[in-house]
């Protein structure tokens, strides 16, 4: 399989993770470890605030920020809904595109050749300046925020993918064809669930461009959206209000990542080669 | 050494199971074609054991690769059974160097994969399944998955994967050379108890000569640029073997011959690069 020219977000797909079997206390370490660093440093900013008199303009306190998200979670979760239903339609589709390129570069030499070129250097445009265009190609609606957001996504879904494919043993290729296996059973037996590990990490980086390309698209027009009220609160200089749409965004980011983590580790319950 | 053959032939014996005439394998590259096999004449019969036997490079993969399917040759002919191989067919089964296990499927699934493949019914070859494990001394290991087997497990498993859907041939390619010496010895006899319950037509690629002779009914010595069949022998051994026939002398007899061949196929290990040197301290009695 070609490898020509991948960029450094491929360096970082290709390293598949490793399910490490760790001991209980080690384990109790790794999550107590960074909490504690983070709760060091929510500490240690509402201690600034505190002391150094800093104006809510500038910096609200996390403890204000707190009191906000809790008194009006009704407006956050409104904003809410369309940021993360839009993110998950356009990771939904970035991934299907994205396999379904990957399927075409591994199975035919001219795709291949005539594609990947082409998609790394399509990589290379800073592709939020195209953002704006999308608006006037597809509208104010969602369905440009969705494009848009695929349009950021699938790329590294289809880098990954690639990769998963050509990973197979090339032995099993060879008893595949000597069991006189079609080349349909042989991408379901062999090499989808053998690119599994490959696809979820692919999947994973486009969750946070997907959540990227609504935001950006929210940013230019929107008339509801996390993105929205972002730009909407720092305009009248509201700033609580941004930075408690920011740690909604966060929240809804985290639940989305969880779901494809989720879904990792369900297909790992099949096609992990630990056992259960 | 074909009197053997010919007496057989003199009987009016059944036809061959496999027939390899004038086979010849040229891959033609940029630069000049290279020539992995020259011409090869070899017949098995039925429920023979035979060892294609040489240095790596010899052509000797190439020609079982041929006899699969999976490669065409570029002149002769593999007749298996009267019908021209042209390309992989389900009455053969191929063990590779590697296990080639499917890393997240259990031993008993993998043992079963050629079924899926085959689109046979799963569940008539789940208990040959287990038997076939138990017989090479998995049971119990049925449903761990490869990567909590060790190397000697892992290609009995594949073993039992080649034998599941009873094909006639086995084809096998260097099945052991990755294993360790001692488990190597082990799956040897493994091997031939195996072959004493399920009696199957077998060739096997080695370029182990002690292996080649403990386990084959004929052993074909294939070396020479480029490579033709230099030696076609049969094992004077008795069945069932174990391992003392190894410390006789017509073991250690033939072994001599066939390094012999190998050997005059490809020069002794000569003095190349140094011969001042070398041939000094080679000349002692």
């Amino acid at each position: 399989m070609a490898s020509t020219g991948m960029g450094t977000e491929t360096g970082a797909i290709i390293a598949v993770p490793t399910a490490s079997k760790e001991a209980g206390l080690s384990n109790l370490r790794s999550t107590a470890l960074p909490l504690g660093l983070a709760a060091i440093v929510i500490a240690g900013w509402q201690l600034a605030v505190m002391l150094g008199n800093i104006p809510t303009v500038i910096l609200p306190s996390p403890i204000s920020i707190a009191k906000y998200i809790f008194e009006r979670y009704d407006l956050l979760l409104m904003h809410a809904v369309p940021t993360t239903l839009e993110s998950a339609a356009g990771f939904v589709l970035a991934t299907l595109l994205g396999i379904a390129l990957a399927i075409i570069i591994s199975y035919s030499q001219i795709a291949r050749e005539a594609l990947y070129p082409n998609l790394v250097f399509f990589q290379l445009i800073p592709k939020i300046a195209l953002a704006p265009l999308f608006i006037i190609w597809l509208g104010i609606g969602s369905q440009s925020r969705i494009a848009f957001a695929v349009f950021i996504a699938f790329f590294p879904v289809v880098i990954s993918t690639t990769a998963g494919f050509a990973s197979v043993d090339k032995g099993m290729l060879r008893l595949c064809h000597a069991l006189t296996a079609s080349e349909w059973q042989i991408f379901t037996s062999v090499r989808f669930p053998a690119a599994l590990p490959f696809i979820f990490s692919g999947m994973k980086i486009a969750i946070t461009l997907a959540i990227i390309g609504v935001i950006i698209g929210e940013f230019i027009t929107a008339q509801a959206g996390l993105g929205y009220l972002i730009i909407f609160a720092t305009a009248r200089a509201d700033t609580e209000i941004s930075m408690a749409a920011i740690v909604v965004l966060c929240i809804c980011g985290l639940l989305l990542y969880g779901l494809v983590a989720l879904g990792e580790a369900i297909a790992n319950r099949f096609y992990s080669a630990d056992n259960t | 050494m074909l009197a053997a053959e010919s007496a057989v032939d003199a009987v009016a014996a059944p036809p061959p199971l496999v027939s390899v005439t004038n086979v010849q394998k040229t891959y033609f590259t940029r630069q000049a074609p290279v020539h992995a096999v020259a011409s090869a004449s070899v017949n098995v019969a039925r429920g023979e054991f035979v060892s294609l036997l040489g240095p790596s490079g010899c052509g000797k993969s190439t020609l079982l690769m041929m006899i699969a399917g999976l490669e065409r040759p570029t002149g002769g002919s593999i007749l298996l059974g009267g019908s021209e191989v042209k390309q992989p067919r389900r009455d053969i089964g191929v063990i590779f160097q590697d296990a080639t296990l499917l890393p997240w499927k259990s031993a008993l699934e993998n043992v079963l994969f050629p079924i899926r493949i085959l689109k046979l019914p799963i569940e008539a070859y789940r208990q040959r399944a287990g038997e076939l494990l138990n017989m090479v001394g998995l049971s119990g290991f049925e449903h761990k998955k490869p990567s909590q087997l060790s190397g000697g497990m892992r290609q009995r498993v594949a073993i039992c994967r080649a034998l599941i859907h009873d094909p006639d041939i086995l084809l096998m390619d260097e099945p052991f050379s990755a294993l360790d010496a001692i488990t190597r010895d082990q799956m040897n006899v493994a091997l031939s108890e195996i072959l004493e319950t399920y009696k199957k037509t077998v060739i096997f690629v080695t370029h182990s000569i002690r292996e080649a002779a403990f386990l084959s009914d004929r052993v074909v010595v294939m070396g020479g640029r480029p490579s033709t069949i230099m030696l076609d022998m049969q094992m004077p051994f008795r069945r069932p073997r174990r391992f003392e026939i190894e410390e006789t002398p017509e073991f250690a007899a033939v072994c001599r011959k066939l390094r012999l061949t190998i050997e005059q196929a490809h020069g002794s290990p000569q003095p190349a690069q140094s011969p001042a040197v070398e041939t000094r301290t080679l000349t002692f009695e």
